[in-house]
């Protein structure tokens, strides 16, 4: 009866709440990312002492994104929130190739837990619009993703200027709507 | 020893009269340079550098100059120009500039924090150790909480290193967690990204261990107990999060953080509880509104303005501080109608055939140039100002003088600009050859 109840409401409900992650290094430009993903949305909200929490609503998905990170001492406390994830965002400062193998190792982390097992994971090949910027296919080996046992995408974007973001944001919904 | 060339040739002599030349037979030793300015600044009260500066142009256009000499040459005219500002300044004066650099620090740091420290250290009001800085985020005074929060979450070693010395200013002996935090959280904006949470998580713990020892059996059981304390608060009263854990995932979320074992599970309950009933405040903010921008001006009073476009006079509280003119509609205003900067302007007594006791704002030399300046449209919108010249009528002889004098106290040159449009003059001209 859960079972049938959770699928009805899931199907017919015009705002399916769906829990998204969202990783990155330092500086890759989560945060700016989170606030232009938000699009053109006015909200009032009330600011809360925290860490960066932002619902976006896209194609009658309610994505409720979370800023997550921190050192491997802090990483069990995450896993009570990794139930019911959905979808993985990555972010990359492509603009920072030095780092881009500790980002890999990052990402690979995430793949690692267990409950993130199958989650489609959007990488956004993030400050595209920059000169130097590692392109995406290059980020793509760098990140080791052809191996990935799930589904992936790879999306070139400018979070100062939005662009690339719907972009991915239509990928993910895509997955999404697949699997329920 | 030669008299002052250049007191006796003010105002009559042309500038190539006093030429201080760079050529060899000429060369000026930095203790004449003094010397003389010495004199100048005794006798005229006047730093003469716009003089300076002028035959120094005139001698590079002219390439009189041998290459060698000018940057040295033009650095210490500068250095000991400023040698000898300080030294004609009263100890009052000195701390009013002081006052004025460290009111402009504190609005550059507001607006981005690593500028406004690098500002302060540059104009030796604070020291570039990280206890100083430190010291001066503690104290916050008219500094934005936010700002101190994106300067303290900074992944860099120094700010890291900044994060320690701000903690160690901060007292947690026999506080519980929850309190300690509470204070802490107090002083600064915490920022959102979780690797900035992280940090200043992990310095936190650091600190409140050592101030309570044997509270916990490890620092790391703490830091992670304080991160978690943190998610609690985001989980419970952030409005984008639905799912609210109950105490009974709270526990469970920490078990095992303790070397390993379990925290006692009242420890948590009363944390949950804590929380809950109390979210972590909103620190307030010290430098967020115009409260200090306008606490202590160097003169106010009614006045009234012709318009720029529209010729009639209005009657409008105006301000003076830190260079700047600002007028109002009402007393209680809290933001200004209009700003008009007062660099590079000059100030002179006029006769107007409608009001008495007025007085000009004006570009010199530039009649029929726009003053850089803003206002607020009736609908809210900032705009450029449109006055190529304010006409303003002060209430009684008195006030105009007053308001004259003070104004024009307040019209500093500011040397470096000067320097630096030199310096611009200069490369185009050789540019030129």
């Amino acid at each position: 009866m859960g079972v049938v109840f959770s699928y009805v409401f899931s199907r017919f409900t015009s705002n399916t709440p769906v829990r998204i992650l969202m990783v990155g290094l330092d500086g890759a430009g989560k945060t700016t990312l989170l606030y232009k993903l938000k699009l053109s949305e006015v909200v009032t909200t009330i600011p809360t002492i925290g860490f960066n929490v932002e619902t976006v609503e896209y194609k009658n998905i309610s994505f409720t994104v979370w800023d997550v990170g921190g050192q491997t001492i802090i990483r069990p406390l995450w896993r009570h929130y990794y139930n019911n994830v959905q979808g993985l965002i990555f972010v990359i400062d492509s603009n920072d190739p030095q780092r881009l193998k500790e980002a890999a190792n990052e990402l690979h982390t995430m793949f690692e837990e267990e409950q993130l097992r199958d989650v489609p994971s959007l990488v956004f090949a993030n400050k595209q619009d920059l000169p130097r910027a590692v392109p995406p296919s290059d980020i793509t080996d760098a990140l080791k993703l052809s191996g990935a046992s799930r589904p992936w995408s790879v999306q070139a974007s400018c979070a100062v200027s939005g662009s690339g973001l719907v972009e991915g944001l239509d990928w993910l919904s895509d997955q999404i709507l697949k699997r329920n | 020893m030669k008299k002052c060339g250049w007191c006796e040739k003010r105002g009559n002599g042309s500038v190539t009269e006093h030429q201080i030349t760079g050529s060899p037979d000429h060369q000026i030793t930095r203790s004449r340079i003094k010397e003389r300015l010495h004199l100048c600044s005794r006798r005229a009260k006047a730093v003469n550098l716009n003089e300076i500066q002028l035959v120094w142009n005139t001698e590079s256009e002219t390439g009189h100059l041998h290459h060698g000499a000018e940057p040295r040459l033009k650095d210490e005219i500068a250095e000991v120009t400023s040698e000898i500002e300080t030294l004609g300044l009263t100890e009052e004066r000195k701390s009013m500039q002081r006052n004025k650099q460290m009111a402009i620090g504190r609005k550059k740091f507001n607006m981005d924090p690593k500028k406004g420290i690098r500002f302060l250290i540059d104009t030796s009001l604070l020291k570039s150790t990280s206890d100083e800085i430190a010291k001066f985020l503690y104290k916050g005074e008219g500094l934005n909480k936010t700002a101190i929060g994106e300067y303290l979450g900074e992944r860099d070693d120094f700010n890291i290193a900044v994060l320690h010395a701000f903690l160690e200013l901060h007292e947690f002996t026999d506080l519980n967690l929850v309190q300690a935090l509470r204070q802490f959280l107090w002083s600064f904006r915490l920022p959102g990204e979780a690797q900035k949470i992280d940090r200043m998580m992990e310095a936190f713990a650091q600190r409140y261990c050592r101030c309570n020892p044997g509270v916990f059996q490890s620092t790391d059981t703490c830091y992670v107990l304080s991160f978690a304390v943190i998610m609690l608060n985001t989980s419970l009263h952030n409005p984008n999060v639905k799912d609210k854990p109950s105490v009974q995932r709270f526990t469970a979320m920490n078990r095992g953080i303790n070397d390993g074992g379990d925290l006692p599970e009242d420890l948590l309950r009363n944390l949950y509880d804590s929380i809950k009933n109390e979210p972590f405040k909103i620190p307030e903010d010290d430098g967020n509104d115009l409260t200090h921008t306008f606490f202590n001006p160097d003169r106010e009073g009614w006045l009234l303005k012709l318009g720029g476009r529209v010729k009639t006079w209005k009657r409008r509280w105006f301000i003076l501080t830190d260079n700047c003119l600002y007028y109002f509609e009402y007393t209680t205003d809290k933001e200004p109608r209009g700003i008009i900067p007062l660099e590079n302007l000059s100030i002179r007594e006029v006769e107007d055939s409608k009001k008495p006791n007025c007085f000009e704002l004006f570009i010199p030399d530039h009649k029929d140039q726009v003053i850089k300046a803003c206002k607020t449209e009736a609908d809210g919108r900032v705009v450029e100002g449109n006055h190529t010249f304010y006409r303003i009528s002060a209430p009684t002889a008195e006030e105009k003088d007053e308001w004259i004098s003070s104004i024009k106290a307040a019209i500093s040159r500011d040397p470096f600009y000067e320097m630096l449009a030199s310096r611009k003059k200069k490369v185009s001209s050789l540019k030129a050859l």
